[in-house]
């Protein structure tokens, strides 16, 4: 296939996403302490953002409970470190296939709802993810309270233990997830998730196995949000039940429909909006989320395919 | 059995508000099929307003009748118009745009009120004086019946019934079903659609005013974020009785009610919500349209 000569604007444009990661690289260099901290914090929910996407933006699932796939990688990082010893970068393998598994299995009995019984199904599964892990259950959760003192990821005999450190290894991790969005969204597995998202029946009369590709975008999804989960808990050194609440995966659905179903930039932008933007008006804490709800409808009225939709598709 | 007597009394009482809150969820998705996810906030925030009218009215001694209906009142006319101001200015302008765009407007819309509701009354729980109502009980067998549980009992069952009324024999009931079933040949039969969506968002949210008040007079407290729980678990009574079907949600309400208050005897409190949203997974898995709602061949 020939690719159409890309315009000076393509090109700009193309050029947008490396230099936005380039420019985060100095990060550490040019800002204090607290704004590489809010940074990394961003770069993971991002990523946790990016993973809602792949389910709900490109396989179009009105997935209301991705906190869930989040708070498994979490934990299992949580619990691996801090019950059995292991180094941070040995749980992170499991977290992501975990919570892979789980969001094949919670999403195998589901999937053939329809839209809003989905999202229903999904918040309870949330709920009650969130009830046993206070309810700490099998022991291993710590209940209400979560787990404290996760260790500090050791990289070739380097303890990662500076908040800049940090900050790149979530940065690059946050590069690599941008790179899979970019082949996913050019691969065939990409092309079913958006075909089965705009006409499930003509997609199934070409052959296409609707409930394995819908399961596989839960289990992609999911996987990647318990990387995210991993890197959530080495920031934070420490895991709780409050990090991974309904309101948490409602905060992630929203982002992704406010910044642009099935664009990059769009669920960046809105990452930005709902994690940083808080951040600078930290003053004004009682007032934050009234005007957020208020901003939330303003942005939908005004620009119902969100900030920054998706271009037209090439 | 006495004991189940009296499970059953807190059932139906706890099932009374859900069927009344439940209206309102299933109302508006019967006619733009939107989940408004501010529905159970604009229930509780009624249950602000009524113990501010019941606490301004008299100090100390017993609420009046006149100030009691008073109370419920207010919150019932103040939360109509809440939620026609919510319609005109948050779901009308997106009634053409994706439907998931309205389901996002209706998330800002709830944590707008909610935190509305927080820094007007404060984010400390806002507990309802012990006398503000008779302390009445009533003995039936070893089982009782207070005072509030009567009328919450009586006020729903009377609402209901009189929602059924309005929806079943009058004309503009008539017109609110047209519209549910198809919005454009209403529209071609001349049935005005905008005044009827408008008038669910009054109509709901007044019977969720009541609800919410309820809740407020049974458990004695209120706090700014209980809408979310307290709509959620409305909104499965909706469902278990087939969204969209108006008799479905009084009947999911009281059978949701009612399970809970059996549960609670069985498993302990901290997994109660888990049991409750358990059932609602394998109605969902078994029956998505609900009791009573029909098998309609999906749409396509």
């Amino acid at each position: 296939m020939v690719a159409p000569r890309p315009t000076a604007l393509g090109r700009a444009r193309r050029a947008l996403g490396p230099a936005f990661w380039l420019l985060g690289l100095l990060v550490p260099v040019l800002l204090g302490g607290s704004w590489i901290s809010i940074l990394a914090i961003f770069a993971i929910y991002a990523i946790v953002a990016l993973s809602q996407d792949i389910v709900l933006g490109r396989a179009g699932m009105y997935d209301m409970g991705h906190a869930v796939y989040f708070g498994v990688g979490a934990y299992v990082t949580a619990i691996l470190n801090t019950r059995l010893g292991w180094p941070i970068f040995a749980t992170w393998p499991i977290a992501i296939v975990v919570a892979a598994l789980v969001g094949v299995v919670l999403s195998a009995g589901i999937v053939k709802l329809r839209g809003d019984y989905l999202l229903v199904a999904t918040i309870g599964f949330n709920i009650i993810f969130v009830l046993a892990l206070g309810n700490n259950v099998a022991d291993v959760t710590g209940g209400p309270d979560g787990i404290f003192g996760i260790g500090v990821p050791q990289l070739f005999g380097t303890a990662l233990s500076s908040q800049g450190a940090l900050f790149y290894l979530d940065w690059l991790a946050l590069a690599a997830v941008l790179l899979l969005m970019r082949n996913l969204e050019r691969s065939r597995i990409g092309r079913v998730f958006r075909y089965l998202k705009e006409d499930e029946l003509a997609a199934t009369t070409l052959g296409i196995d609707a409930r394995y590709y819908k399961i596989l975008a839960f289990a992609i999804g999911a996987g990647v949000a318990g990387a995210a989960g991993t890197l959530f808990a080495v920031q934070l050194a420490s895991v709780s039940p409050g990090s991974f609440v309904f309101t948490e995966s409602v905060t992630l659905f929203a982002i992704v429909l406010v910044g642009g179903q099935a664009s990059i930039p769009g669920v960046l932008l809105g990452t930005a909006l709902m994690f940083v933007v808080p951040q600078v008006f930290r003053g004004l804490a009682q007032y934050r989320y009234f005007a957020f709800g208020i901003a939330m409808i303003v942005v939908m009225v005004l620009r119902p395919q969100g900030i920054w939709p998706r271009g037209r598709a090439r | 059995m006495d004991v189940v007597l009296q499970q059953f009394i807190n059932g139906v009482t706890v099932g009374g508000f859900y069927a009344l809150i439940a209206l309102g969820y299933t109302m508006v998705y019967g006619v733009l099929k939107l989940i408004n996810f501010a529905h159970g906030d604009l229930c509780i925030l009624a249950a602000f307003i009524g113990l501010t009218v019941l606490t301004s009215g008299l100090g100390g001694a017993n609420a009046g009748a006149l100030l009691l209906a008073a109370a419920f009142i207010v919150a019932a006319v103040a939360v109509g118009i809440a939620g026609a101001v919510l319609e005109f200015t948050a779901y009308r302008p997106l009634r053409k745009a994706h439907r998931l765009s309205a389901v996002v407007s209706a998330l800002g819309a709830s944590m707008l009120i909610e935190n509305g509701i927080m820094l007007i009354w404060s984010p400390q729980v806002q507990v309802f004086p012990a006398n503000l109502l008779p302390d009445l009980t009533w003995k039936i067998g070893s089982a009782s019946i207070s005072f509030v549980q009567v009328m919450i009992i009586a006020g729903s069952l009377i609402l209901m019934a009189a929602l059924y009324f309005y929806v079943h024999h009058t004309r503009f009931g008539t017109a609110i079903r047209a519209a549910a079933i198809d919005q454009d040949a209403a529209r071609l039969m001349g049935i005005n659609v905008n005044r009827v969506i408008a008038s669910v968002f009054v109509v709901g949210p007044a019977l969720g005013a009541v609800g919410g008040l309820f809740v407020g007079l049974y458990y004695r407290e209120a706090y700014f974020n209980m809408g979310w729980i307290y709509g959620l678990n409305a909104f499965i009574a909706a469902i278990i009785g087939g969204i969209g079907n108006i008799p479905g949600a009084m009947l999911g309400g009281l059978l949701l009610g009612l399970f809970n208050a059996f549960a609670a005897g069985y498993v302990s409190s901290s997994w109660q919500e888990a049991i409750t949203f358990a059932l609602l997974i394998a109605i969902l898995l078994v029956r998505p349209t609900g009791i009573l709602g029909e098998r309609v061949a999906e749409k396509i």
